[in-house]
């Protein structure tokens, strides 16, 4: 079944700007984790946002486990997509501890079955004994774990993250690196992340998708 | 067919209270100023010859006058004292680049009547020279008059550009002035050359509130008998009767003011002063020698003196004569809780619309957005006695035709209910100063900026909520402050209370305005402190607000 289904979307922030996608097609399967590598400014980032529902196509059509969320007489809020995201600056609440951040959406669960799913999210990302710090007394890497447990807590259909070891020094990106694709694996999540950095895609990805020419091109995992 | 569908899924993609209530808020400023424009339609009746004729070009010529000389004097004691505080280091340095925000917190309608007296034949200044001997014409101590206003405007108004210019040497002149100094220019050469030129749009800004406080004046120019505009809207009201003809007048006036904003927009065009780098050092003050170290300590006391010092402790000196009777007899208490419930009552509606159009303007993005916030601002710029006429003709339409049901209702023929309630007072409050909480709470929400708000709704929870868990806690600190100026801008208020409020319906600022008509100028004194002293927690909050931008 198809996670995503992208139909010749194009978009642009301003109408007398060129666009910055431009009749775009693409489509992931579920559990694929997918790498969406370009130039800065090719439109990466905003590919993700259009997914996630923050920004809004000029035209095209995006399908999201096969129901349509945005064409040219719908508009599906982000709030009811059912995408998780992980920003590149993590937008951690900086007035909630980390585990209020995890418990965030977690709104429709009952109290007891609330608590018990962020018990378990702090574990996969083992940050226990964590939970009552706010995000500022966190270091990056922490952060950057909080913010992937927050996303992936409501248990998303799909999983978007932008950059999302841009803020990390090497050393801790290499081991953050090998972590999520584990992480990603155990959880059967469907991923789509933007980098700039050949290395996350070689650790990451099954696949990936080119932007910034006329027609992406995709090129498929060698070894997996 | 498809661009349709499109422009009605964005729609539907905003549509929510959030916009009805924002609309709703746009319609609320908007309708009573174009309710003012629509009059120039109509045919003038009879008056308006004899307006034209007798008071319109001195009234217009007034007004100039007294905005242009207030102008340029708040703008050279305001440049020159910031200069003084970002450039030099004197004795009290520290102490007066805070204390020039005092005289703020005495409106000028106060500063005028306290001044007025004391150069009265039996004022302070007056008497104490016959006491010692010293007689001189009277012709000296003219204070009622328009250099007399100007002085007021200029000595109670003058820290708005002060404020905004101090700030903006301070921060972002550095490099600019240090290379000045370093090319081996005069210390002249570096204010005229440099520093004015550098600070023109921190001047303008500043010189422009001081404008739109000159304008809306009513108390000043009506206590020195000075007729400007406003006196002209003022008279043709109460004087003649004819709220018609005021419209009319108060429908040109606006369009002069709108012409005028128009005007500064366009001069100012698109020049740049401040950005051509972006690392600003801020700038080193240099220490003064000899005479100059002491002069400028000096110059500082004799201002700050006049603008605040001996006013307030003429105040105080009155208050001592009067309080008993003041705050025994009369009804103090009863002005008091007048005050602070109208006041309270028009922030909490201000501070409500403000939230929601900023949050909804913030998440539009568009041209359609910029417009909303712009209504939202409008009023600050629209002198009081404007404002008023507007609210006045809206709220008396809406009566004539409600009078149907009034009859029905068994309240008589036709009545007049809501032109006689405090409703009018609130709504003329919520367009006029609107501006105040909106910029506040726009201050707020452009810090944190939109990725908590996005982070929150990947997570499922929707606009509203959203607001409440995650935005509302983090702008806290910005609404309480835009609550507190709302408020104190709303104590102090003079015109719009005065013709605004229902029957027997007193205020603070209203009462010690009155008292000082009456010549009752001891009473007012009372009052006077008290608003006086309100504001003083606005300069506080202020000061503190600025504290933590550094």
């Amino acid at each position: 079944m198809s996670i995503v289904a992208i139909n010749k979307l194009t978009f642009t922030y301003s109408s007398k700007k060129l666009c910055v996608i431009d009749d775009f097609s693409f489509s992931m399967n579920k559990g694929e984790i997918v790498g969406v590598v370009g130039e800065s400014g090719c439109g990466k980032s905003t590919l993700l946002r259009l997914i996630a529902g923050l920004e809004t196509p000029l035209s095209g059509k995006i399908d999201i486990s096969e129901v349509t969320v945005v064409d040219s007489r719908t508009f599906v809020p982000p709030e009811r997509r059912g995408v998780g995201m992980v920003f590149q600056d993590y937008a951690l609440f900086p007035h909630l501890t980390v585990a209020k951040n995890i418990e965030f959406g977690l709104h429709r669960l009952s109290r007891s079955a609330r608590s018990a799913r962020v018990k378990e999210m702090v574990e996969l990302v083992a940050l226990a004994g964590m939970e009552n710090r706010y995000p500022h007394e966190l270091s990056g890497g922490q952060q950057q774990r909080v913010a992937l447990a927050r996303a992936l807590a409501p248990k998303p259909t799909l999983l978007l993250m932008d950059e999302p070891f841009s803020n990390l020094d090497a050393a801790l990106k290499a081991a953050i690196r090998s972590e999520l694709r584990e992480i990603l694996k155990k959880a059967e999540m469907t991923c789509l992340f933007v980098t700039h950095d050949q290395q996350d895609v070689d650790a990451l990805c099954d696949r990936t998708i080119k932007m910034g020419e006329r027609i992406a091109v995709q090129s498929e995992r060698i070894s997996s | 067919m498809q661009q349709l569908a499109r422009l009605l899924r964005d729609f539907k993609k905003h549509n929510n209270g959030w916009l009805w209530i924002s609309l709703l808020a746009a319609a609320i400023i908007l309708l009573p100023l174009l309710a003012i424009l629509a009059s120039v339609g109509k045919a003038p009746n009879e008056n308006w010859s004899h307006i034209t004729e007798y008071m319109l070009k001195d009234y217009v010529l007034q007004s100039v006058w007294l905005v242009l000389f207030t102008g340029i004097l708040t703008v050279l004691l305001g440049v020159i004292l910031a200069w003084l505080m970002a450039g030099h280091d004197f004795p009290l340095r520290k102490f007066f680049r805070w204390a020039m925000y005092l005289p703020l917190t005495i409106p000028p309608y106060i500063g005028a009547y306290t001044y007025g007296n004391m150069f009265s034949y039996t004022g302070t200044v007056q008497t104490t020279l016959r006491s010692m001997g010293i007689k001189l014409d009277q012709a000296y101590f003219d204070i009622m008059s328009m250099q007399g206003a100007v002085f007021i405007f200029t000595m109670f108004l003058f820290p708005y550009v002060y404020m905004i210019t101090v700030s903006f040497l301070e921060k972002q002149s550095g490099s600019y002035i240090e290379n000045a100094r370093l090319l081996g220019r005069t210390p002249v050469a570096v204010f005229t050359r440099v520093v004015l030129p550098i600070s023109r749009p921190a001047i303008v800004g500043g010189v422009t509130l001081v404008a739109f406080e000159v304008l809306s004046d009513y108390g000043v120019v009506n206590y020195y008998g000075i007729q400007t505009f406003t006196t002209a809207i003022f008279s043709t009201w109460f004087g003649m009767y004819d709220i018609e003809s005021a419209t009319r007048l108060a429908a040109f006036f606006m369009i002069g003011i709108v012409s005028l904003l128009a005007l500064e927009r366009l001069l100012r065009g698109h020049r740049k002063f401040s950005a051509t780098t972006s690392k600003n050092s801020p700038l080193a003050p240099i220490r003064l020698k000899g005479i100059s170290r002491w002069g400028a300590t000096a110059f500082c006391l004799l201002v700050l003196a006049v603008s605040f010092v001996i006013p307030v402790g003429q105040l105080f000196v009155w208050a001592g004569w009067t309080y008993e009777e003041v705050l025994l007899t009369s009804d103090f208490l009863e002005m008091t809780f007048n005050t602070i419930s109208v006041a309270f009552l028009a922030t909490a509606f201000i501070m409500l619309l403000s939230i929601v159009v900023a949050n909804m303007t913030r998440i539009m993005n568009n041209s359609f957005g910029a417009a909303l916030a712009k209504v939202l601002t409008l009023g600050y710029s629209i002198p009081g006695a404007i404002v008023a006429i507007g609210v006045l003709s809206i709220f008396i339409w809406a009566d004539e035709r409600l009078a149907p049901l009034y009859s029905w209702m068994g309240r008589g023929d036709a009545p007049l209910i809501l032109s006689l309630s405090l409703g009018m007072m609130v709504v003329a409050y919520i367009i006029r100063f609107t501006a105040t909480g909106y910029n506040s709470v726009e201050v707020g929400f452009e810090k944190i900026g939109l990725k908590y708000m996005e982070a929150s709704r990947m997570l499922g929870i929707g606009f509203t909520r959203t607001f409440f868990k995650v935005d509302l806690p983090l702008i806290k600190g910005a609404l309480l402050s835009g609550t507190l100026l709302t408020f104190i801008e709303i104590v102090k208020e003079l015109p719009l209370a005065l013709l605004l409020r229902p029957f027997n319906f007193d205020t603070l600022a209203t009462k010690s305005y009155q008292y000082a008509s009456d010549e009752r100028i001891f009473s007012a004194a009372v009052p006077s402190l008290f608003i006086i002293a309100v504001s003083l927690i606005s300069i506080i909050v202020l000061h503190q607000a600025g504290k933590r931008v550094v």
